[in-house]
């Protein structure tokens, strides 16, 4: 892993409309450039400068850290620092420090776990009783990738000092905006991420959401999570949404698909899930109530529904029943069917239940 | 190795027609390439139905039918390019959105936040959202007043973002953008006792605001036996005969209220 310098300019971290601020920081870069020509734009207000050449040349890092303080205060304040790996680094230049060579993971090891900039990550470990760089660096390999999948792999290589950065950390796209040869009338957007910065669009949304919270209260604006279960409404939870939900909606290791659920309604999924099941009424040919026997077999072929006293409209196909016994090892044993009911165009997931029928969906 | 033998070349002074045909490609093609913040992108399945081939933002479109059978689908449907994408998307007055199928059509559940329940306050919140989120599927509670509908309109365009509107019975009396409207529903799989939902059929027409243009028309599998939408046929000609459902009499989706 490379030994980086890098400059931090607390000032210019932030786009702002006229470019001044890309402009005073393309000052510090030809101000750095002075003691290396491999000055490397990372994101606006963040450069990375290689440190064994020009170390050795002025006389070792702490001089050099020195000098390129100077210079770069010349132009905007500045804070500098050397790590290995351009992520270390970056948090060396905030505290104002000289990770020595090959002590970056010790380095790291204390930090908090949000400061990979994966809120959704950092959650779940916590939940797990882990909280910082060093207890997630201390996991074994083999069980990252298949429990936190790639993101959550690549923050642990960098935990554990065998990787130097994070994906989102450079942007691209600097380099060619302080080179000139791009429009500067379309600004460089804050991009995502890092240490839990949130992209202009996702601040955006976040306000106007709290807005609306503000108007219905704060359980009005809700996301939803997938989780295991055999019913449609089973599967999801509705969560409060809060300005730190990061944007990933399933819980990871709690996917619908991760269980069998005997009984469970073979896909596609109803779009519409009732919140509160409607009554419905079935009927045979001769205008009988079709009910489920205790074997789960229907006491007769539906022919019509009725969906709340409404009128009776001819079923055009059905399918089912999937019996449902659900907790049968406790008092709160709960014996069930589900069927599925065509009418003219729309599609139901009907219930039924001690002798009752509900729409509990609608495949609208 | 795509050394093109000078002689040819196109050049300018040699082939005026070749040059006058690139230039209208380039003209063509130029509005798209430029148009990154301008659209929204949509499922393939979608991108035939959308004069832009794509959802453009600060416009109104309203999705319905006779019965509304569908009409959340054909919605969520079109949020989940844009999901995916990366723009936040808001459900506003629904208050059972089943999250597998729209997991399953693409939608990104942690970038769709939804107002199940705005009650009274719904047009207000709903303008709220407009503020910050890109794409934004209401389902109005109670039938809207004109005025509302205009100013939740004029929201949408000042603020650059999507309105699909949901009319259900509550209908909606502003002339949207692009009206789509679902016919010729039909489950399959269901039979009398045997097998399972697969698969919706369903015909969606979209006609947009000037009656000059063609209403454009695709068979759409909605959801598809995976959950998706996907076309169903080679896309119709926008006057083929062989679908008289257009015909009927106006579904309630931009014509109700």
């Amino acid at each position: 892993m490379d030994r980086l310098l890098v400059v931090r300019c607390p000032d210019l971290l932030v786009e702002d409309e006229g470019g001044a601020a890309l402009r005073t920081f393309a000052g510090v870069l030809t101000a750095v450039e002075a003691y290396c020509p491999w000055v490397t734009p990372v994101r606006p207000g963040i450069c990375s400068l290689p440190v064994r050449g020009p170390a050795r040349y002025f006389g070792g890092e702490e001089a050099l850290v020195d000098l390129v303080h100077e210079a770069a205060s010349r132009v905007s304040s500045a804070e500098v620092g050397i790590a290995d790996g351009l992520f270390a680094a970056v948090l060396a230049a905030r505290q104002g420090e000289v990770v020595p060579a090959g002590e970056t993971c010790a380095f790291l090891a204390p930090l908090p776990m949000g400061i990979l900039g994966q809120p959704e990550l950092a959650e779940l470990l916590d939940r797990l009783g882990i909280r910082t760089l060093g207890e997630f660096a201390a996991l074994p390999d083999a069980d990252i990738l298949g429990r936190f999948g790639a993101d959550g792999a690549r923050g642990h290589r960098v935990a554990g000092g065998r990787s130097g950065e994070l994906a989102d950390l450079r942007q691209p796209r600097l380099a060619r905006l302080l080179a000139g040869d791009d429009t500067p009338d379309a600004p460089v957007v804050a991009e995502v991420g890092f240490w839990g910065g949130v992209s202009d669009a996702d601040a955006r949304a976040a306000r106007c959401l709290v807005a609306a919270q503000k108007l219905l209260g704060p359980d009005g604006v809700v996301t939803a999570h997938l989780q295991g279960g055999r019913s449609p409404a089973e599967q999801s939870r509705l969560v409060t949404w809060t300005t730190g939900s990061r944007p990933g909606g399933a819980t990871p290791g709690a996917g619908p698909a991760g269980a069998p659920w005997p009984g469970r309604i073979p896909p596609p999924a109803p779009a519409v899930v009732h919140p509160d099941p409607i009554r419905v009424d079935l009927a045979d040919t001769r205008g009988e109530a079709v009910r489920v026997s205790a074997r789960g077999l229907l006491t007769a072929a539906p022919d019509r529904l009725s969906v709340e006293g409404g009128p009776w409209e001819p079923l055009s196909g059905w399918a089912g029943p999937w019996p449902a016994d659900e907790r049968w090892w406790s008092r709160s044993r709960r014996r069930s069917a589900r069927l599925q009911a065509v009418t003219a165009g729309s599609a139901h997931l009907l219930l039924v239940e001690r002798g009752r029928w509900w729409v509990e969906a609608t495949y609208g | 190795m795509f050394a093109i033998e000078p002689d040819q070349r196109l050049s300018r002074e040699r082939d005026p027609a070749a040059v006058a045909a690139l230039s209208a490609l380039a003209e063509r093609t130029r509005p798209i390439a430029a148009s990154r913040t301008r659209l929204l992108a949509v499922a393939p399945a979608l991108v035939g139905l959308l004069p832009d081939g794509a959802l453009r933002r600060g416009s109104t479109l309203t999705v319905g039918g006779p019965d509304d059978d569908g009409a959340l689908s054909v919605a969520l449907a079109l949020v989940a390019a844009a999901s995916a994408s990366g723009s936040w998307c808001a459900l506003v007055g629904h208050p059972g959105l089943g999250a597998v199928a729209a997991r399953d059509l693409g939608v990104d559940l942690g970038r769709l936040a939804l107002l199940p329940h705005p009650g009274p306050a719904w047009a207000e919140a709903t303008a709220a959202v407009l503020e910050g989120v890109d794409l934004v599927v209401l389902c109005p509670p109670f039938p809207p007043r004109q005025a509302m509908a205009r100013r939740l309109v004029a929201r949408a365009r000042e603020r650059r973002a999507v309105l699909v509107v949901v009319p259900g019975r509550a209908g909606w009396p502003e002339a949207p953008d692009l009206q789509l409207r679902i016919d010729d529903v039909a489950w399959e799989g269901a039979g009398g006792g045997e097998g399972h939902l697969r698969r919706r059929r369903m015909t969606v027409t979209a006609t947009g605001r000037r009656s000059a243009e063609r209403p454009t028309r695709r068979r759409l599998w909605l959801p598809d036996p995976d959950g998706a939408v996907s076309l169903l046929d080679a896309p119709d000609r926008p006057d083929a005969p062989d679908r008289p459902a257009l015909s009927g009499q106006p579904g309630r989706a931009g014509t109700g209220g």
